[in-house]
């Protein structure tokens, strides 16, 4: 049995990955936080939208003949991110970089991906039960 | 390279930049004293640090580390010591363009940077064994 065939696993798969990408474009912000001209960037909101497009993207050339080249399978596009477009403040160097802003990112990216991981036990712990294996 | 381990990578170089900033600040603050020997020589001059974001080849991704670490261009203070061997026709000993007050303000600075980057390897620490505890 496929896990990911699951709309559930699917998407908390998809979620963790959006999750860790986050993470790292937090850390880069916040190693930066004293580069002149450095802007923070961050990952656009993982939404129903961004969900339907990767979900649809993926269109795969089909191999009628054997001797068909099957066709290069199209690489579905990471998160998108973006730079901050009106920061709150930037300092004199040019550089953007709230680390209280970024902290409080990188605390809510930790408590969301514990959420996920917790409700990706809880939905294997309910598919063990019935299998009879508790 | 998985996402997490990056950022650990990523956030180690932010603090390996902050340390070799608070290297600089030590170095200025301990040679915040240091006089020149003679009326023609110059006393201790002030570095300063810039950091920039750049591509590690080795890892493939960006990572800060230090630009350059360039000399402090202003002016050295004065100080009326006729009895020093340094006193020029005046009177005058040029110091060091050394604010300890300004280098401390850095040194807390830095401190900070430091910790938020700790924080960050801290939180991803976190979330690995919170993946990993899917496991059990």
């Amino acid at each position: 049995m496929d896990l990911n065939k699951l709309t559930l696993f699917g998407m908390v798969k998809k979620r963790l990955s959006w999750l860790t990408q986050r993470q790292e474009v937090l850390s880069q912000n916040i190693a930066n936080s004293d580069t002149p001209k450095f802007r923070p960037t961050d990952l656009r909101a993982y939404d129903f939208k961004e969900l339907v497009r990767r979900e649809s993207m993926q269109l795969n050339m089909n191999t009628t003949t054997p001797g068909h080249l099957p066709g290069s399978r199209r690489r579905i596009r990471d998160f998108s991110s973006e730079i901050t477009r009106r920061p709150f403040e930037t300092a004199p160097n040019g550089n953007a970089v709230i680390l209280e802003e970024q902290m409080g990112k990188v605390s809510e990216t930790q408590i969301s991906h514990q959420l996920t991981t917790q409700l990706y036990k809880k939905h294997l712990n309910m598919i063990k039960m019935a299998i009879g294996n508790k | 390279m998985d996402d997490i381990l990056k950022t650990m990578r990523i956030s180690s170089a932010g603090m390996r930049a902050q340390g070799t900033r608070l290297r600089v600040i030590s170095e200025n603050i301990a040679n915040a004293g240091s006089l020149p020997q003679s009326p023609d020589e110059l006393p201790y001059r002030r570095k300063v640090v810039s950091f920039k974001n750049a591509l590690d080849r080795s890892i493939g991704l960006d990572t800060v580390r230090i630009n350059r670490i360039s000399d402090d261009k202003s002016e050295f203070q004065m100080r009326f010591d006729p009895n020093h061997p340094a006193a020029n026709a005046d009177g005058y000993v040029q110091t060091p363009n050394v604010n300890t007050l300004i280098e401390m303000m850095d040194l807390r600075e830095a401190q900070r940077s430091y910790e938020a980057n700790l924080n960050v390897i801290k939180s991803s620490k976190a979330m690995i064994n919170g993946a990993i505890d899917v496991l059990r």
